[in-house]
């Protein structure tokens, strides 16, 4: 219906910034230096304006107070305060100052953009934060060159540059700390894949790096940190405190925990395992105590093992107690009483056999494994040429030690992969 | 490679970490103002500063002392924002100003830039002339080898090379001693400033400032700051490194002047090719002295050929928000690399216009860049006073009084030399 189509309209932050304002009677105020969204979901609504009148003033006025006309917003009620009495309200931020021409966390791209404009729709009176300005053709808008710029192209090459916008339910702000703090319950960043997040936290400037950090909860920030550069990783572990650095470190798989902790400074290394619950910290002790690129340094202790004698079905129950907290659950390994190797079990038999077979039944006896001090060439050759997706690492008495996920091989052969 | 790199930084720091003294080494020794300084002196300052000594012979030398102490001033304020804020000049510039001047300021630095990079491939052209080499050959190789290293190659490496072929520099202290010049005289042109309104002198005054305080420098110097990662804590070191930089360069550029103006200025030779100003290392090298003299240029000049047009394409890139990394392929990145392979084929291509003015074309871009610095130092001047952006670092009352005049100073000396060319 007609009135219902003339109450939504789309307009940009652009359009309105710079805005002459006057009072009622005609007297010019200032100008719209700022607009004050209060947070809400789905889209942020507009609550106020802000108008600089000069001399060190300024005057918030709010949003049902403005009307426009003649290109100019007149006001009906305002006070004007100094700058620095200005006080916002709790979950609002002032767009310009917090969004315009600042970066910002694409989460559905998994890329940091830099903002060119904000766009609004407007419903009935309020105008709700719907889109972010990406674009060239939002540079263009910026600086006043649309008009020259679409003339050019279309004259040309008969093309028009489409705006480039970003839905506000992807974006996360990037300004201040505070604001990642405000945003904690819907925190959009912790919706990306780790190894995305990563990438994007490679991307920031340190400060912005130390605060996305540490907006995650643990268990995404153990996950990120895996991903992260070891260089950052260090620096990112050194702006916290050893007890919440272990917090984050207890939950990373254990080989990458100690190539963690084998990078930072003894000092801070020792204050974080002293943090960290004693059996973890224990088996990450053990893994630093191997160089490295050898099987020793890139193995994890966490790994399934069971007696030969277990039956299928007390295997699986044992599998469903332990998978959450265990680094690697797709092969099982048959040992005896002293922790020798036997052989192993894949998940696969055990799904597909009966519930009442014994491991010894089952299990692969061929052994394919390789020692503690076993360079990583050779462990890429078992790899490639068993076609597995973990090795057992045994030591000299045939015990086994640990396993090498492929994973973790992966990054250490052919670390240009990935980047 | 990822590897070799981080044994050799870990080797590095856990030498660092132990002491002071051992991380001021690690510092000078690879640290962002060595590197910087060294590119400083590119083809166009090798020529500026021969120019200066054999066309005015040792009355511009006094130049170089308050040119030395602005430099500092200035690199020391890039390097106190990158590390403070972590970010870079054109990505401060954009938050703090907006989109219409940053875009401004951006088209302005790139033809800044671009002519400097006209300038680098003309020290390739003339230093390989002096062999007879056509221009029309070493350009397009130079330009096809700069591009490849960058983007292909493996530019890390390359890098250290440049930089000990930069001991070429010594040949011009040394040469300056052999050369026995009078020390009483050159005492008295270094500490004695005067300045008359000849146009050629304040154009000349305006190229020394343009080349030695050159405005891409400091976009490149901050964004190495932040790229290196340092630290707050790590700040008085990063600004020793900074000092000292800046004094290597002054001290080089004091040597080509006085040489020039010792061996040059009075035999009446005023540089119209790069053979001319071979000449000036006679003293040391003799009839081997274009051979010494071609070598510097042409690796200073490739050198900067590398470093300059990627640094624009970062800078610019930064700035618009546009992806800017060499780990991209080119259509994840088209600006970036767009941007920087144009500044190439300019750059190149613009030497390779027939009659192009090698000699004039690389003093000429230090002119500009002479007077695009005080516009830059403004902005310098009012994101550093910010303290939403430096906090406790911001500039002091005495910093901002210092800087503020040099500015006002800079831009006389700009106005001079325009009115001077005018009249």
């Amino acid at each position: 219906m007609e009135g219902h189509e003339e109450s939504q309209i789309f307009i940009f932050l652009s359009r309105l910034l710079g805005k002459v304002t006057c009072d009622a009677q005609g007297r010019k105020l200032g100008k719209v230096t700022d607009l004050l969204v209060h947070l809400a979901e789905p889209y942020p609504v507009v609550t106020d304006v802000l108008v600089k009148t000069g001399k060190g003033e300024a005057a918030l006025i709010s949003w049902q107070n403005i009307r426009e006309g003649d290109g100019k917003f007149l006001v009906s009620a305002f006070t004007i305060r100094p700058d620095r009495e200005l006080v916002f309200p709790e979950g609002s931020l002032l767009l310009k100052d917090t969004l315009l021409d600042k970066q910002v966390v694409d989460t559905n791209g998994a890329k940091i953009r830099r903002v060119n404009d904000l766009q609004f729709l407007k419903v009935h009176e309020a105008f709700y934060l719907v889109h972010v300005d990406v674009g060239f053709r939002g540079l263009m808008r910026r600086i006043g060159f649309e008009r020259f710029m679409d003339f050019l192209l279309q004259g040309l090459f008969d093309y028009v540059l489409p705006d480039q916008l970003i839905p506000w339910k992807f974006v996360q702000p990037l300004v201040s700390p505070d604001l990642l703090q405000l945003n904690i319950a819907q925190n959009r960043l912790s919706q990306l894949h780790p190894a995305d997040l990563a990438d994007i936290i490679e991307d920031l400037d340190i400060h912005q790096r130390a605060a996305v950090f540490q907006s995650l909860d643990a268990e995404t920030a153990a996950e990120t940190l895996e991903e992260t550069d070891p260089k950052i990783q260090v620096s990112l572990i050194e702006g916290l405190n050893p007890a919440d650095a272990s917090e984050i470190i207890e939950e990373m798989s254990l080989s990458e925990a100690a190539d963690l902790l084998g990078d930072l400074p003894d000092e801070m290394a020792e204050g974080i395992l002293k943090e960290m619950e004693q059996d973890i910290a224990d088996d990450v002790k053990e893994l630093l105590t191997h160089p490295e690129e050898t099987a020793g340094g890139l193995m994890t202790t966490s790994f399934l093992q069971m007696p030969p004698t277990a039956t299928v079905g007390e295997a699986m129950e044992f599998i469903h107690k332990n998978a959450e907290d265990v680094d690697f659950i797709y092969y099982l390994y048959i040992v005896d009483g002293e922790e020798h190797l036997l052989g192993m079990v894949g998940l696969r038999e055990l799904f597909v056999a009966s519930a009442e077979e014994t491991l010894n039944n089952l299990m692969d006896t061929r052994i394919v494994s390789v020692t503690l001090d076993e360079d990583k060439e050779a462990i890429a050759q078992s790899f490639a040429k068993y076609g597995l997706m973990a090795l057992p690492v045994l030591d000299d008495g045939a015990k086994i030690n640990g396993v090498i996920i492929f994973k973790n091989l992966l990054e250490v052969v052919a670390p240009q992969l990935g980047k | 490679m990822l590897t070799l790199a981080r044994k050799t930084t870990n080797i590095l720091q856990s030498i660092a970490r132990r002491g002071f003294v051992r991380l001021g080494l690690f510092f000078l020794l690879i640290g962002p103002g060595i590197i910087t300084s060294n590119v400083d002196n590119d083809a166009g300052g090798i020529t500026t500063y021969s120019l200066a000594g054999a066309n005015f012979g040792l009355s511009l030398l006094w130049t170089l002392l308050p040119i030395t102490v602005v430099l500092i001033i200035v690199q020391e304020m890039c390097a106190r924002m990158g590390v403070i804020s972590g970010k870079g000049l054109s990505d401060l510039i954009r938050e703090r100003f907006g989109a219409r001047i940053t875009f401004y300021l951006m088209v302005i630095l790139f033809l800044t830039n671009l002519g400097n990079t006209v300038s680098e491939f003309a020290g390739v052209a003339a230093s390989l002339e002096i062999f007879g080499i056509s221009r029309y050959i070493s350009v397009p190789i130079g330009a096809a080898f700069v591009w490849w290293l960058i983007v292909k190659g493996n530019y890390k490496s390359v890098e250290k090379a440049f930089l000990f072929a930069c001991l070429f520099y010594l040949s011009y202290i040394v040469s300056g001693i052999m050369g026995k010049p009078d020390w009483g005289a050159v005492r008295t042109a270094f500490l004695t400033p005067r300045l008359s309104f000849k146009p050629a002198l304040l154009t000349m005054a305006v190229a020394l400032v343009g080349t030695t305080i050159a405005p891409w420098m400091q976009f490149y110097l901050q964004s190495s700051v932040v790229d290196k990662g340092l630290k707050v804590k790590d700040y008085e070191y990063t600004r020793m490194d900074v000092i000292f930089g800046s004094l290597t360069v002054n001290v080089v550029a004091f040597f080509i002047i006085m040489l020039c103006a010792i061996t040059l200025f009075p035999a009446g030779i005023k540089i119209a090719s790069a053979k001319d100003a071979a000449q000036a290392l006679a003293p040391l090298a003799g009839e081997y002295c274009s051979w010494l003299f071609a070598f510097g240029l042409l690796n200073a000049s490739l050198f900067a050929a590398s470093i300059l047009p990627l640094s624009t394409a970062y800078t610019i890139c930064e700035a618009f928000g546009w992806e800017a990394s060499l780990n991209r392929k080119f259509i994840e990145a088209p600006q970036f690399y767009g941007l920087y392979s144009l500044t190439i084929l300019l750059g190149a291509g613009i030497i390779l216009l027939p009659g192009a003015p090698l000699i004039s074309i690389m003093y000429y871009s230090q002119v500009a860049n002479g007077l695009l610095l005080p516009f830059i130092l403004i902005f310098m001047l009012l994101l550093i006073n910010d303290r939403r952006i430096m906090g406790d670092y911001a500039n002091g009352l005495l910093m901002n009084v210092f800087s503020w005049g040099t500015a006002v100073i800079l831009i006389c000396l700009s106005v001079a030399m325009t009115v001077a060319a005018l009249i």
